[in-house]
This record gives structure tokens, sequence and C-alpha cells, in this order.
């Protein structure tokens, strides 16, 4: 079996851990998914490092709460979900680029939303032998300045190299 | 709690793994229920909306009964039963040894829309533990939360965290 299909199914598994551990408002968790000097780059602004990035998880909840309701008023339960992901890997670096989409409950009565979808861009790091994200950028095609944009994400993967 | 060894076999038992849980939900969505249970370690247990049981005969009845409630409860706007699929999202798997862990995310859509559309249903997570028996991956526990029904949500707390634990 190739390295690839190795590196692959652990990137798989950080994707599905990090996932969780957002959803979930396990801060620890979800920063333990990045470097040191890890990047998350979204909508409601820009990390930089794992420390600022815990900070960050974990006013999640709250900010999430703002955005995100029930048809009853109370905070809705948001479920992101990351489908197709491409993946290139060079010795201690790789690059991702995966479709998401999030899922709610804040339909009428309680029925399924479904707010919005975008793209990871995600470069990522072996540290001591373990994946972890170095960069996320999430792009969303339904908020105005965050769009994925016209070309084919996967064309700038690994670039600058 | 120690980390997962993410090493060559881990690729291939996640490989099997994932094929596993793909023939489960076309087993369940298209009533194939021969295969469906042989899906399951012989005392396997089986935990949903509507309760626990253990050993394959007594999962088959519970997945009968599912069924039958399902064809009852989703119906297009002619009132036949609807076309309802399962759909696995991202799924984070522990594997040591011949025992194996899972939390997977999942939602269901069926054609109960207007007009037969596309309607949305509910959606909550597999925890599941696995043995490998004679080299064949198999459920011996599947416990299916489900976020729309009171008293049977996940969390609140990370379900990775009780799927290390489980697995340290």
């Amino acid at each position: 079996m190739s390295g690839y299909a190795r590196d692959r199914a652990e990137i798989a598994d950080l994707m599905a851990r990090y996932l969780f551990a957002m959803d979930y408002h396990d801060a620890d968790a979800y920063a333990e998914c990045f470097t040191e000097d890890g990047v998350l780059d979204y909508a409601m602004g820009t990390l930089v490092g794992r420390e600022a990035i815990r900070a960050e998880a974990l006013v999640f909840r709250d900010k999430i709460a703002e955005v995100f309701k029930d048809w009853q008023g109370n905070p809705a339960k948001l479920r992101h979900l990351v489908h197709q992901k491409a993946l290139e890997i060079d010795g201690e670096r790789a690059w991702h680029v995966g479709l998401w989409w999030e899922m709610t409950n804040g339909g009428p009565e309680g029925s399924v939303a479904t707010p919005s979808f975008g793209t990871y861009e995600d470069e990522l790091a072996r540290v001591d032998g373990r994946w972890l994200f170095k960069r996320r950028k999430i792009y969303n095609e339904f908020l105005p300045g965050r769009e994925s944009g016209l070309g084919n994400p996967v064309l700038a993967m690994g670039g600058g190299r | 709690m120690s980390p997962q060894e993410y090493d060559e076999q881990y690729a291939a038992d996640r490989a099997a793994i994932e094929d596993l849980m793909a023939r489960y939900l076309f087993a369940l969505d298209y009533n194939d229920l021969d295969s469906f249970i042989e899906m399951f370690t012989d005392d396997a247990e089986f935990e949903f909306a509507r309760g626990r049981v253990a050993g394959k005969a007594n999962i088959l009845e519970a997945v009968k009964g599912f069924k039958k409630r399902i064809g009852e409860h989703y119906k297009d706007e002619d009132g036949n039963p609807a076309v309802l699929r399962h759909v696995l999202a991202h799924t984070a798997i522990r594997v040591v040894g011949d025992r194996a862990w899972t939390r997977a995310q999942w939602f269901e859509m069926a054609n109960d829309g207007p007009g037969k559309s596309l309607k949305m249903g509910t959606f909550g997570i597999y925890e599941d533990k696995l043995r490998k028996v004679d080299g064949r991956w198999l459920f011996s526990e599947r416990r299916i939360m489900n976020e729309f029904l009171p008293g049977r949500e996940s969390g609140p707390e990370n379900p990775i965290r009780s799927m290390d634990a489980a697995a340290a």
C-alpha cells in the first residue's frame, strides 16, 4: 500500500475529528487539530496560532447561537459536513480542497434547514508524525466576500511550493 | 490516552470499515435485510429510537419493525411509501488490533416534500463498536442517536471523547 493511502486515511480521520470538535464545542480538541503556528481564516476573522484558535473556539457557541436559531428562538443544532476531498501530499506537507455544507434544526417547526455551502482550502503539515492543519481557509458561497471564486481551487493546491 | 496509530494497517482497516458502513446503508434503504444482518457479530447489540436489542435474531426483528414504521411515517404526497435514503458523512474511526470504534454523522432525505420534491428528514450520529471476525469487520454494537428525538440526542460532550476513552 502506498504512503498516500496511509496519509489520506489519517487526514480523513482528522477532518472528522475537526468537525465533531467544532459542532460539539470542544475547544481543546478543535485547537489540537492545528499546528502551533496554525492559521484559521473564516467568516468571523483570521486567527493566528493554536492558542488564538483555542480562544476563538471557546466563543464559537455564543457566536453561532446569534446566527443560527431554531423556530422557537433557541440556539439551533448546527452540523457541518465535508464531502469530496481532493488531497495532494508531498512529504511532510499536504494540500486539501474539500466541499462542505451545513445543516441545522432551524427550519419551520423544528425541521432541517440547510443554510449554506462552501469549500475548505487547507494546507497541512506533519509535525512529530501527525498530520495537522497549518492553514484552513473557509470559503462560503453565501457570504459576500467569502465566495471561493470562479477558478478551480484544486489547481491552486501546492501553490507557492 | 494513547493516540491512534495511523499506520498502513489503519488505512486498510479504515477502508474496509468505510465499505461496511456504505453497504449497511444500501442494504437498509433497499430493504435487503439478508445482507443487513450479516454485517453484525452473533452477539451484537443494536440501539435505536425504540430500544436496545441483542443478538442477530432480535436485531432482525427490530429492523423489520423499524422498516415498517418508516413505511407508515414517510409517505410521498400521493400516500405511497416515500423513497428514503440515509446518508453517511464524516466518520472518525479508531482501530486497535481486531477492535474498532466509530463516530459518524448521518442524515436522511426522502421524496416526501411538496410535489414529491426532496425533503430533508432528521440527522444524528452513529456510535459503533466493531470486531474483525475471520478477517472481516462486523458491527458488534451500533447505537443510533437522533438529534430530533427527545432522549436520543447525541452529546452534549464531543462524542470523540467517549470513543477515545473506550479505545484507551
